[in-house]
């Protein structure tokens, strides 16, 4: 290679810095390495006082494990006292298993091993939104999600730097029947991504059809001994965990791979309408879930899980964004660094309808509190609208934007020679501008967050552009992704062994709505 | 403080029927049951009929609660505590309204379909139906269609209703509906839906008289409903 050839690469002229220039910027990681404080709310005393009343009311009121003769014979063996389907625990007795067996951290392993994330200490993953019937978009409006709007999210998932997962229910593929979905589901995950996934938790069969398939993907002896799924178990609060979940989460235990174990709060109606009331439960909930996860396999990975959203005492309706929400979140995401286990909560959480200012606002306080907090795999970071009920393609990349910034700000500051900039006073000095100066010439390019979507250009400039509001420079943007998008490579021997799998699988049993 | 509660306190055998009806809507308001009942006992007392009794003091009260929670007045607790109190009235009357002939509000069964044991929407809509003079019969969760079937045999009641909060159990509705079709036995009922995964178009798929989006609408939905079926 001469050199003329060489400088030429470096250049490269008005075509290379225009291509340059309108890619994303932002570099994937395969997740972001914290450098910044946690940001907490109680001190210590606050906490002792939640992990004692929580204690007590495992001592005291304890837990139903419904349906599940297996769970609760695991439970009374460990020490637990079992009258009929409630489960009372010893005081200390869940903290002290947890400690003892669950891991501080774990990898999970992903068809490509550079995607692979690492869960919990210093680190966060950000995930899509999980759930969603409906999904929705400028043009089309509301409707029913089908299997091509979830092959549409996994790709966006794909495509986003600043989303490392590719997420679990993206949306719910309606159009396919109940217990046959999973499967296109999670191939869809293998096929059109190449970042970790979650796995099906609606029935055990379907659990294990997930757990068949990594097999597929990463041979039957690495699936045994490394996760390389994650998936959520909900907590049926109040204080109820339910045969479909308790079967899934037995299914992915046994198998090594990680369960979030979240309990789902609807403050209010489903746990007392109180900051420390709620977090007193979440933990109770969350550690009676992760202990039995630990007796059906010691050393299972889990992930202590919340959900908190505030009721309207005027209407019943979920409410998310608000301050009580943000203060459960701060103070169960402190109460998961001191039991040892990663911490999942947060996410782009809204309720409004469209994507307009309040699904921004509120989802914004949600992602700012989830990141300071200290979350590890934050659950639905992109896409959320009205609840939960609609998964938006126009909210998922002005979420992912989000998701980058994030990135950067748990990044923190950089102090450096270069980070420190003092070269640049020296060339400066007083009364001049910063911007032709060498150390500018030198960290321009990625000194600031460039957001794709935020129009920051003079008002004359915007009009000319059309006068878009930022849900429509949002349907543009998704547009343009997914006209441009190329699948990830897959070997064709794995892809046909998994359809093959899909075909024999379906084969096996009727179509059934339930 | 105890002179002040001496002067709040009423006596309600001293009012007048139409004071007393006035009195009844605002413990209605208030949710207060043990007055509601002693009311409701002073009018029979003082020969009224018990389907008066019902649409004058009871389901006119709850009427009142009713505007005022969709006009974000009253709060969920406190239209429960309302709800509550109408129920106890009702437990006095219902004896009574059926010695009498007189046509009851209606009868509801009601539960949380196969699969799914998240009832919280579903027991806010039993309170509402019973605020609003229903006789509910509670099937509670996880309904198979037997469950539903039974029930329906057993009661005779004017309206099933079904809840999920579940993408997964939803579509187990049509199953019931199905059932129901094939038994020759889907005319005889109105069936109502709901659940946050559902919406109207899902309602008219699955073969549902209607979809209702919250407890109060499910209230409303089911009395004129019932109406329209008995003015037919």
């Amino acid at each position: 290679m001469s050199d003329q050839q060489a400088r030429r690469r470096a250049g490269g002229g008005r075509s290379g810095k225009r291509a340059s220039r309108q890619a994303s910027q932002v570099k994937a990681l395969p997740f972001i390495e914290r450098r910044i404080p946690y940001y907490e709310i109680l001190d210590p005393a606050g906490l002792e006082l939640i992990e004692h009343n929580a204690d007590t009311v495992l001592e005291e009121i304890g837990i139903d494990f419904r349906d599940d003769p297996e769970a609760l014979t695991l439970l009374k063996q460990a020490g637990a006292d079992v009258q009929g389907e409630r489960v009372r625990f010893p005081r200390g007795m869940c903290r002290e298993i947890i400690r003892k067996h669950a891991p501080a951290e774990f990898v999970q392993h992903a068809r490509n091993p550079e995607r692979s994330v690492t869960i919990g200490g210093r680190r966060t993953v950000l995930v899509p939104a999980y759930g969603s019937p409906f999904v929705r978009d400028l043009d089309r409006g509301r409707r029913y999600a089908t299997i091509e709007d979830f092959r549409n999210f996994v790709k966006l998932a794909y495509l986003s730097p600043g989303i490392h997962h590719s997420g679990g229910t993206v949306c719910e593929p309606v159009d396919l029947p109940v217990n046959k979905r999973h499967f296109d589901m999670v191939y869809s995950h293998i096929r059109y991504s190449d970042k970790p996934f979650m796995g099906s938790v609606t029935h055990a069969s379907r659990a294990q059809d997930t757990v068949d398939m990594a097999k597929l993907v990463f041979g039957d002896a690495f699936v045994d001994n490394n996760t390389v799924c994650t998936s959520l178990i909900n907590a049926n609060s109040p204080l109820t965990y339910d045969e479909t979940m308790l079967g899934a989460l037995k299914v992915y235990a046994r198998h090594q791979q990680a369960t979030v174990i979240s309990p789902f709060i609807l403050a209010g109606a489903m746990s007392p309408v109180t900051v420390a009331g709620t977090c007193t439960q979440i933990l109770a909930e969350a550690m009676a879930g992760m202990a039995f996860a630990q007796l059906v396999r010691p050393g299972a990975p889990v992930v202590f899980g919340t959900f908190a959203s505030a009721v309207s005492m005027q209407s019943g309706a979920p409410t998310f964004g608000g301050p009580e929400p943000s203060m459960v979140l701060y103070v169960c995401a402190a109460l998961a660094r001191r039991l040892g286990v990663p911490f999942r909560s947060g996410g782009g959480l809204c309720a409004s309808k469209v994507a307009d200012a309040q699904a921004a606002y509120e989802a914004a306080n949600t992602l700012q509190t989830a990141a300071l907090a200290g979350v590890n795999f934050m659950l639905h970071t992109a896409g959320w609208l009205e609840g939960g009920l609609v998964m938006s393609y126009e909210k998922f990349v002005m979420d992912a934007d989000q998701a980058n910034m994030l990135g950067i700000l748990l990044g923190g500051v950089d102090l450096s020679v270069n980070g420190q900039g003092l070269e640049a006073f020296r060339e400066v000095g007083p009364g001049k501008h910063f911007l032709g100066a060498a150390h500018t010439q030198a960290n321009f390019e990625s000194a600031f967050y460039r957001s794709p979507l935020a129009d920051n250009n003079s008002f004359e400039q915007w009009q000319e552009d059309g006068a878009l509001d930022c849900e429509q420079r949002a349907n543009r943007l998704w547009k343009h992704l997914l006209e441009t998008c190329q699948d990830p490579d897959i070997d064709p021997g794995l892809d046909e062994a998994l359809q093959d799998f899909m075909t024999r699988r379906k084969a096996a049993f009727p179509d059934r709505d339930y | 403080m105890a002179d002040d509660d001496f002067e709040d306190e009423l006596i309600l055998s001293e009012l007048s029927d139409a004071e007393l009806v006035e009195q009844m809507h605002d413990d209605l308001y208030d949710g207060l049951r043990d007055e509601i009942i002693e009311g409701t006992h002073i009018l029979l007392e003082r020969g009224w009929a018990a389907d008066k009794v019902l649409a004058e003091a009871l389901v006119e009260g709850m009427r009142i609660v009713g505007i005022d929670f969709r006009d974000g007045i009253l709060f969920v607790p406190e239209v429960l505590l309302a709800a509550n109190a109408m129920k106890g009235g009702m437990e006095i009357l219902r004896p009574l309204l059926a010695e009498t002939g007189a046509k009851p509000v209606g009868k509801m069964v009601i539960g949380t379909v196969k699969g799914d044991i998240h009832d919280i929407g579903k027991n806010l809509v039993c309170m509402m139906m019973e605020g609003a003079g229903f006789e509910v019969i509670d099937l509670g969760i996880n309904n198979a269609v037997e469950d539903y079937l039974g029930a329906l045999e057993e009661h005779k009641p004017d309206i099933l209703g079904m809840s999920a909060l579940l993408t997964t159990t939803m579509p187990y509705m049509k199953v019931v509906i199905d059932a129901l079709v094939e038994k020759g036995m889907r005319e005889d009922y109105i069936v109502l839906v709901g659940g946050a995964p559902l919406n109207e178009e899902f309602g008219k798929a699955v073969g549902a008289d209607a979809y209702c989006r919250d407890a109060a609408t499910a209230a409303r939905t089911g009395a004129s409903l019932l109406a329209e079926r008995r003015a037919a």
